[in-house]
């Protein structure tokens, strides 16, 4: 029943019809794509391809989907729970008739091209019939031989037949053949003999499927440093020393120690815990001189949680350069190290020994008054940088690898590889956080489908079902189903006593037990008992509506009836497996439980879900890369779009840079951008022109557009807003800027250089300031992209001049990901490094004409340097475009404190709004670098495809619903919509919900007491009568 | 100056009508002036005599929408007046209030936190303090005994709605005391204590303290007590004071700010 | 209705109703469930979409029908799949908690507790600990509508006559 994506579950009543294509062609592409690797790169680049019309192959290595992400008990900036807001995704996937996942599966070959490849996989046995698993889990507790459980980085053991983790994806056990005494000698097989659903299946071969697809997307994600190479830490050697993953589980509140910061060495509290940074990253020794992007922020985040569970626990971080760049980051840190007591320590670490007979760790540094400093610890957790996984499949698929091992990818568009059809996303291709993954696998849905749409829909399936039975005015008649899931609950519960009094409740015509409710026979057997009964609601008493809700309620619409009708009680979570020792009140709560949802079913009625005509064209708003970009896609897509542009020539910021840090030519890639997009059959420019007024909603959108001809209208489906950003402007006489003609921004630098390098001619000594406008009071936030853009332009000028005197006055480098190894290279050459603290900044003197920068540096224990300059250079930051907001409150979408837009969510909605059908792009969502704007545009036009693609926006049953008579026209419901979904008609004053919009989460219907504003599904009665229920004896 | 001379100078011009008294059998009852009845407009106003007027404003812009009205208000009349407002109940543009402060005796018996509106047309300014020495009384119970107090206070209760119907922050259509899955029909009395709590978490962030509810109730139910301690609650949670709040909408009509709920 | 069994130590069974937001507590609810966590049969629980549909009138009516203890569990602040949902949960809850405390209810019947998807361990801990706290504070007191017990009704009459003119 897990794999409810499979065909050959479609209830045999159904037919299988395919979808409708939008775009139309004759090329003999195929309309499926290969995404390999399942973690939430993966994952979200197929829901992405299958919302925008192809058929999904997702395949991994291992038993279930879920990849790190799964593993994270935090993630930063928001410290959101990562099982949270990553299982309803899983649950997605796993429930997706479009997505068929193939676990403990490798690609062992590829041949074809671009638009049709045919794929080899070898599929390794599980030794369990996925169709037959139920997740029982009635095995896992025969099984005597434990080995380290993977999910847990190996800190706990785990028995060999088992589901991989509580929410994994397929919920189905597997076993883990290493030590099997079955498998190997013949013996035990007692796993077997326990499963009530014959699902064990020891005679399961390795086997080899070949599948059609027309292009690759590669997520398969990264392996983590192997910190004993570092063995000067004594990972592997001293128990208390862990990694920063082991230390991630042991955070985590279904770890290995329940969430309890303890030691490994004697299960002791912690109270000095330190992080020691850069543990194979920046790393010349172990190979890997690059930064791994993301331990600065992991290490701050598993400080704040660590004394979150326990406030007594002192954090250390041992760090080189704080780098926390991305958004949100500075001020997390900031916050860490200013308000929530984790202390920084500027260093780099050189030893870790262990104390006996405590076990306690200590820590060897030198302190930045070049003292050498021992410092006793209780635990150690070494924030070990990410490593390329990717040469086996690389080699696989024919795909380039970069310098460092990681899949090669085209500096623009990041998720492009060197063989045409194959598309990387997330750490394969760099080290990088969630959100940039993504992002990333939102662009390669995106580009792996921009060849395929001829093919479109060609492969989907969407399951038609009889038409539904009307059953408004009738007499409630339930079925009630109690589940006994093996022994799960029939182990526990009294399940005939439950059946027993499920038939003395109000309503309930009908009530019987079965094995497993979620078996294939029982879905059959329920259409049987809706038609002989006569049945106009189902209730099912088994297990959690959050994995099996979806497919009782296919079951529903196979049987001919409204899938609202059906109401769920949760007697194995939430009974016999809590209760497992107290079967008479298991049973006698069971009996309430099922009492509960009987007095809801009795009250539900037929929902439908709301159907919306989608007009199939983009409103792209600003003209920059991004924009142009996100426009290209859309229109190479074929769906017109209307690209605004502000002034009077595209190109945005992208005019004013010439070379990428890698040297990639900006001007010659604007130039052809420019080009496509003004010669686009699909695109519509206006340029001098910018938006006037917004009405409608996802899908229908109705827009004014202020032109040099006057208002123009248009209709669209979506809009994305590209807006850019604009450079932070020094104050008049900031460092002498705008007084002094030898004080400049890095703009203008790098303007000198490519188009002027005359002017440069005489310079000799040239000192370079970072952080002006960033990481102060007035703008908290790290413009993310200034330290590479000063080592890219310190390089430009040592190669115009060798001798030419180069000096950085910076705060923490920040060039994180490859950037690293410029910045390397600038120190080879020469380029000078001088570190200032925020509260004594460098100062620019005047000395008899010339210009004199004071500095204190840090890196010398603070001692005063002057130094003479022939140009000061300001790395100003990136400050948010003013026009945001104006443009936010016409879109109905928020900007973050900074002035940015803020997106859905920072970590997996990073180019989504709260409101639907309007995406961001580019520096209007943050400071960042080119490829990674162009990047993010394509993931904006694939989220914008994905409604444009469909002739309707599908919305839920279950949204918020306002009688119009009983309305008074409060508003109070408009005001708690984050969605803003609930309109307020001035005219006849009354509240509107649009149920396209609406996410049914209900916030205003507990604001509303005269009752006009209600929750489908959760109607007030029906909770009433649940209340009831509860309340009063059986 | 006195109210009716402002009355006078205005009607016909700023405004097209006046809300205020017409004295009529010994007492006073509402009545929407004119400029040719303006002259019966009583000139004094009783301290017993009150009105639930911003109601009465609410029911009459929505009957003509635009229609320029003055009103007598006290400063309870102007809070609910500013909380309708909020809610999109009254239209305070086209709303032109004639203020009056409570004497001396009516404020201290009353006792609510400010007993004159923002611009005092007539009437000496008093100033007011909330008193709260009922609800800190009750909070010195023993709960058993505080339960006990509010369970026979309300077991009198004779259903007449009165409390309901004469608050001006109750404008509802349908009310939840008429929510058969709430409250039994035709119970008497009423299942207690829910019938008279829906009102009392209905008041959060509403009741502007005026006390008509407790005048209205012809057993005596000490409404005002409780609906002072809810005021209270909003207040030492949210800072915010309905009708005396004017920049701020309810809390709890508003999804607020991350700080809001930390 | 007897509630007092012989097997509780003398103590007065209690019954606890939970509503759990679907994305967070609820599933928190299943991991602990998953987990075989162990903890006292008394509550059952009701799922909502989001802890910001829970109106104070659900938690009176459950009060009026006899409940011991009624808990509210929804996402950590920041959390919330619905961005600020939880916002109303908190707020909401502050001022029905006070206004049960007034009446002599008892602020200790009613809780709100944010319960992830990974805190299996904390909801099991949230059950037992409110268990324990609702047992500690015994039946409701309007565990029975008063009505229907004339003892009651005499002695409310009573307390009511001195208002009486």
């Amino acid at each position: 029943m897990h794999n409810i994506n499979n065909n050959n579950q479609i209830p045999q009543n159904d037919t299988l019809v395919p979808g409708t294509s939008v775009s139309s062609g004759t090329n003999a592409s195929v309309g499926a794509v290969m995404v390999v690797g399942g973690g939430i790169g993966g994952i979200q680049a197929s829901l992405d391809l299958v919302e925008m019309g192809y058929r999904v192959y997702l395949v991994d290595s291992g038993p279930s989907i879920g990849g790190v992400m799964g593993q994270l008990d935090k993630t930063f900036p928001t410290n959101d729970c990562s099982m949270c807001i990553l299982s309803p995704k899983l649950v997605e996937v796993g429930s997706s008739e479009n997505i068929e996942l193939f676990t403990l599966s490798d690609v062992v070959g590829v041949e074809g091209e671009e638009g049709d490849f045919t794929v080899e996989l070898r599929v390794r046995p599980r030794f369990v019939d996925p169709e037959k698993c139920t997740g029982c889990g009635i095995c896992t507790e025969q099984c005597r031989v434990k080995v380290k459980d993977p999910y847990d980085a190996d800190l706990k053991r785990t028995p060999l037949i088992r589901v991989p983790f509580p929410q994994a994806v397929p919920g189905v056990a597997f076993i883990d053949p290493t030590r099997c005494l079955y498998l190997l000698k013949g013996k035990c097989g007692e796993c077997k003999e326990v499963c009530l659903a014959d699902a064990v299946d020891f005679e399961q071969k390795e086997r080899t499927d070949t599948l059609r697809v027309g292009s690759i997307v590669m997520a398969p994600g990264y392996r983590p440093f192997d910190a004993r190479i570092k063995a000067e830490y004594g990972y592997g050697v001293y128990d208390n020393v862990v990694t920063s993953l082991e230390f991630e589980r042991i955070l985590a509140a279904n770890g290995p120690t329940g969430g309890h910061v303890l030691r490994r060495s004697d299960g002791g509290p912690v109270r000095k815990l330190a992080f020691i940074q850069c543990v194979g990253s920046r790393d010349t020794s172990v190979g890997n001189s690059y930064c791994s992007s993301v331990c600065c922020m992991y290490a701050t985040k598993q400080s704040l949680i660590a004394r979150e569970h326990q406030r007594d626990i002192e954090p250390s971080i041992f760090f080189i350069d704080m780098r926390s760049y991305g958004k949100g980051f500075e001020e997390y840190y900031r916050k860490a190290s200013r308000e929530q007591g984790v202390r920084y320590v500027r260093c780099l670490a050189s030893y870790a020994k262990e104390l006996r007979p405590s076990g306690n760790i200590l820590i060897g540094y030198t302190d930045e008054d070049g003292n050498a400093v021992e410092e006793e610890f209780d635990l150690v957790v070494l924030s070990v940088g990410i490593e390329p996984d990717a040469a086996g499949l690389a080699g696989v698929l024919g795909v380039a690898l970069g310098e460092h091992g990681f899949v090669a990818t085209d500096e623009f568009l990041t998720v492009k590889t060197s063989r045409p059809g194959v598309y990387a996303c997330g750490v394969v291709e760099g080290p990088k956080d969630i959100p940039d993954t993504v992002v990333q696998a939102s662009a390669s849905a995106d580009m792996a489908s921009a060849g395929l749409g001829a093919a479109r829909g060609e492969l989907i399936v969407h399951v038609e079902h009889p038409p539904e039975r009307e059953v408004v005015g009738e007499e409630p008649r339930i079925g009630a189903v109690i589940c006994r899931c093996g022994t799960n609950i029939g182990g526990v519960v009294d399940v005939p006593a439950v059946v027993e009094y499920a038939r003395t409740l109000p309503n309930v015509v009908f009530a019987d037990e079965r094995l497993y409710a979620c078996s294939q026979d029982t879905q059959e057997w329920i259409r049987d008992i809706v038609r002989e009964h006569g049945l106009n609601r189902l209730m099912v008493a088994s297990c959690t509506p959050r994995t099996h809700q979806p497919l009782f309620r296919d079951t529903m619409r196979s049987a001919g009836l409204n899938k609202y009708l059906f109401e769920m009680a949760n007697i194995r979570e939430h009974c016999s497996w809590v209760h497992m020792n107290l079967p008479d009140e298991a049973t006698g709560k069971s009996k309430h439980l099922v009492k509960m949802a009987v007095g809801k079913a009795a009250l539900l009625e037929p929902l439908q879900e709301g159907v919306s005509p989608v007009t199939p064209r983009a409103l792209v708003i600003g003209g920059g890369g991004a924009g142009m970009t996100a426009a290209l896609r859309l229109g190479d897509a074929g769906f017109t779009t209307y690209l605004v542009e502000k002034e009077l020539e595209l190109g945005g910021n992208m005019r004013h840079i010439f070379r990428t840090v890698e040297g990639g030519d900006v001007g010659a890639y604007l130039e052809e951008l420019v080009g496509k997009v003004s010669s686009h059959g699909n695109i519509e420019l206006f340029l001098d022109s910018t938006v006037d007024v917004v009405d409608g909603y996802v899908g229908k959108f109705h827009t004014t557009l202020s032109t040099p001809g006057g208002p123009v209208e248009v209709d669209h489906g979506v809009v994305v807003v590209a807006t850019g950003g604009v450079e932070y402007e020094p104050k008049e006489g900031e460092y002498f800027f705008g007084r002094d003609e030898r004080v400049i921004t890095q703009a203008e630098l790098e303007r000198r250089i490519h188009q002027d390098p005359g002017s440069l001619a005489g310079v000799r000594d040239v000192v370079m300031i970072q952080c002006v406008g960033s990481r102060n009071d007035e703008n908290p936030y790290c413009s993310k992209i200034c330290c590479t853009v000063a080592v890219k332009n310190a390089l430009a000028l040592k190669r115009l001049n060798p001798d030419a005197g180069v000096h950085i006055c910076y705060r923490d480098v920040r060039t994180y990901g490859f950037a690293e190894d410029r910045y390397l290279e600038a120190r080879e050459r020469g380029v000078g490094f001088i570190r200032f603290d925020e509260d004594e900044p460098p100062e620019v003197k005047h000395s008899f004409g010339d210009l004199l920068l004071k500095v204190a540096d840090r890196n010398v224990r603070g001692e005063e340097v002057s130094l003479g300059c022939d140009l000061v250079v300001l790395s100003t930051g990136v400050a948010a475009n003013p026009d945001a907001a104006e443009l936010g409150p016409k879109l109905k979408v928020p900007l973050s404190a900074d002035g940015f837009f803020l997106e859905a969510h920072v970590k997996l909605r990073p180019v989504d709004f709260a409101t639907d059908g309007v995406f961001v792009a580019g520096l209007a969502h943050y400071p960042k670098t080119i490829g990674e704007s162009l990047t993010q545009a394509c993931a904006a036009a694939a989220r914008a495809e994905s409604v444009l693609c469909k002739e309707n926006v599908v919305t839920e049953g279950v949204v918020a619903w306002v009688d119009e008579e009983v309305c008074s026209g409060c508003r109070q419901c408009v005001r708690l919509c984050s969605y803003e979904a609930i309109d307020f008609d001035e005219e006849r004053g009354v509240a509107v919900v649009n149920s396209a919009l609406c996410k049914g989460c209900g916030a205003c219907t507990a604001a509303c007491t005269s009752g006009a504003n209600t929750l489908l599904g959760f109607k007030q009665d029906q909770i009433y009568a649940q209340i009831e229920a509860a309340c009063n004896p059986l | 100056m006195a109210i009716k001379d402002r009355a006078r100078d205005i009607i016909g011009k700023e405004v097209d009508g006046v809300l205020a008294f017409r004295p009529e059998g010994g007492s006073h009852v509402p009545h929407l002036f004119n400029a040719d009845d303006i002259d019966q407009m009583a000139g004094e106003y009783p301290a017993g005599e009150r009105y639930p007027v911003s109601s009465i404003v609410r029911r009459l812009q929505a009957a003509r929408p635009g229609v320029r009205l003055a009103v007598v208000v006290r400063g309870c009349d102007e809070r609910a007046l500013i909380e309708l407002e909020k809610q999109g109940q009254v239209d305070m543009e086209h709303l032109v209030l004639l203020g009056l402060a409570c004497d001396g005796e009516l404020a201290g018996t009353c006792g609510c936190a400010q007993p004159y509106p923002s611009e005092v047309v007539q009437g000496e300014k008093v100033e007011g303090g909330l008193d709260l020495g009922m609800v800190e009384k009750l909070e010195g119970l023993p709960p058993g005994e505080r339960l006990d107090y509010w369970l026979s206070r309300f077991a009198a209760c004779v259903k007449c709605f009165g409390c309901r119907n004469v608050c001006p922050l109750c404008y509802c259509k349908e009310c939840a005391l008429d929510e058969p899955g709430l409250v039994d029909h035709g119970e008497q009395p009423p299942l207690l204590p829910v019938f008279h709590l829906i009102r009392a978490v209905d008041m959060a962030g509403r009741c502007v303290d005026c006390g008509l509810c407790e005048e209205a109730c012809p057993i005596g139910i000490p409404l005002r007590t409780l609906y002072r301690k809810v005021g209270e609650v909003v207040e030492s949670h949210f800072e915010y004071r309905p009708g005396r709040s004017p920049d701020k909408k309810s809390p709890l009509s508003v999804l607020g700010t991350e700080e809001d709920v930390t | 209705m007897s509630r007092k069994p012989e097997n509780n130590n003398g103590k007065d069974e209690v019954k606890i109703l939970a509503f759990l937001c679907n994305w967070c507590s609820y599933a928190g609810a299943d991991l602990a469930g998953v987990s075989r966590l162990q903890y006292p049969p008394n509550v059952v629980d009701i799922r909502v979409m989001c802890s910001g549909t829970i109106s104070p009138y659900h938690v009176l009516k459950a009060f009026q029908m006899g409940i011991d203890g009624v808990l509210i569990a929804g996402c950590h602040i920041g959390d919330c799949h619905y961005i600020k949902g939880n916002y109303m949960t908190y707020k909401r809850f502050q001022v029905i908690r006070d206004v049960l405390e007034f009446i002599g209810i008892g602020e200790d019947r009613l809780r709100l507790e944010w319960v992830s998807a990974a805190e299996g361990e904390k909801f099991a801990e949230v059950i037992r600990e409110f268990t324990g706290q609702v047992e500690q504070a015994g039946a409701s007191p309007l565990r029975t509508r008063w009505e229907e017990n004339p003892a009651n009704r005499e002695r409310i009459r009573k307390a009511f006559k001195p208002l009486l003119p």
